[in-house]
């Protein structure tokens, strides 16, 4: 059984699950890294995203309490609930009217035996963590040729390993071909931030100045998941508990002119000159 | 800035002018807070609003770490349930191995009590609900 049956068989876990119980209006599991397991169909990957960027904030303190086991919130419209179990979170959101001793019983069997017996199959997905179909996509570097669509964020590991390219072009007398990188926004803010300049992170200007003999990169070109673009400078990450995440941090002019916010998906591209 | 330690007890006020009905809303929450805090296995609590704080733990090392995790999951809270469309959020529980936070919001009055794991939340939220 390989990477894309596993994720197969989880997603198909879920709409089980949401057939069983109706009243599940999404599901979706990911890794206590943040990388996204399996989630149902009714839950888009952009949506799963921004969930587990809003946990990782909760994950980062839940220390102090002994780490965070479950998580319960209550809306007067409806209900989402976290769960951990076999190293994964699960989360649940229900509608108001959802018997949740129902829905826990199914869930909290159903899912753990589910895992277990993929565990027995094939240990290997949840144990080495190798990217799995719906993984989170932090940096991927992708061939500049290709043209981003808009169903990116659906498009299945597979696909997307099969577009990443590590890249080897030094020894091209041209310039190589301008990478492009997946990044989440996040905000960047402070009196004196320059409204004209994103953050990534050091890693990844390095790379790109790497592959681009050393040239200092100043800017950036970022094109959103709706195909909107702008350039900007960008500098490095200062704040550390952003590095290595995949993050961009955006100040919230770029993020007006380009009509998105904290926890979409961009693509950010080197402009070489 | 007036500040008062008593025992574990935190209590800091910020000298702004305050309306008569904010003042008594916090402190009818204090007083209920100050009850539950002698409920079996509640370790404390922490309330906030945009003048005052005051926070009461019954380990005092645990108070920023406490209160950043009651911040944060505030603040999360309000994010999930924009993105999953659950209505105004009545309440988050964190269950921790150890500790479970329950944190909520009401009026612009801030609360998150601590208990421990195996303490029953209902109760009290039902109590503050009744404010």
């Amino acid at each position: 059984m390989d990477d894309e049956i596993y994720s197969f068989a989880l997603k198909n876990t879920l709409n089980e699950v949401r057939n069983v119980c109706p009243e599940i209006t999404n599901a979706f599991m990911f890794k206590e890294d943040g990388e996204v397991i399996a989630g149902d169909e009714n839950t888009p990957e952009k949506t799963i995203v921004r969930v587990v960027d809003s946990f990782d904030s909760i994950l980062e303190k839940a220390e102090a309490i002994g780490d965070v086991e479950g998580v319960a919130l209550e809306g007067d419209k409806g209900r989402l609930n976290v769960f951990h179990m076999n190293n994964l979170y699960f989360v649940i959101v229900t509608s108001r009217k959802a018997d949740m001793t129902y829905v826990n019983t199914v869930t909290r069997v159903l899912i753990p035996t589910i895992l277990k017996l993929l565990d027995k199959i094939c240990p290997t997905p949840l144990k080495n963590n190798p990217p799995l179909t719906e993984k989170v996509p932090i940096t991927p570097t992708l061939r500049e040729t290709e043209e981003p669509s808009e169903d990116l964020v659906e498009e299945t590991a597979l696909e997307e390993s099969e577009e990443i390219v590590k890249p080897e072009i030094k020894s091209e007398p041209l310039l190589p071909e301008a990478p492009v990188n997946q990044l989440i926004v996040e905000n960047l803010g402070g009196l004196l931030v320059p409204s004209d300049t994103v953050r990534i992170d050091n890693k990844i200007l390095s790379e790109w100045e790497e592959l681009y003999e050393n040239k200092t990169i100043e800017e950036v070109e970022i094109k959103t998941i709706d195909g909107k673009t702008t350039r900007c400078k960008v500098k490095p990450i200062k704040d550390s508990k952003y590095e290595g995440k995949g993050i961009i941090q955006m100040p919230e002019k770029i993020q007006l002119a380009l009509e998105i916010k904290k926890g979409e998906l961009v693509r950010a591209k080197p402009i070489v000159e | 800035m007036v500040k008062k330690k008593r025992s574990f007890q935190e209590v800091t006020e910020v000298a702004e002018p305050l309306t008569v009905e904010e003042a008594t809303s916090a402190h009818g929450i204090r007083a209920c807070l100050e009850e539950i805090k002698s409920y079996d296995g509640v370790v404390g609590y922490i309330l906030r609003n945009s003048t005052s704080a005051a926070i009461d733990l019954k380990d005092p090392t645990k108070i920023i770490d406490y209160a950043i995790l009651s911040s944060s999951a505030i603040d999360a809270s309000k994010e999930l349930s924009e993105l999953f469309n659950l209505g105004e959020v009545k309440n988050i529980v964190i269950e921790g191995k150890e500790i479970k936070v329950l944190s909520l919001t009401i009026d612009e009055n801030k609360i998150s009590i601590f208990l421990e794991k195996g303490a029953d939340y209902e109760t009290i939220v039902k109590k503050l609900y009744a404010l």
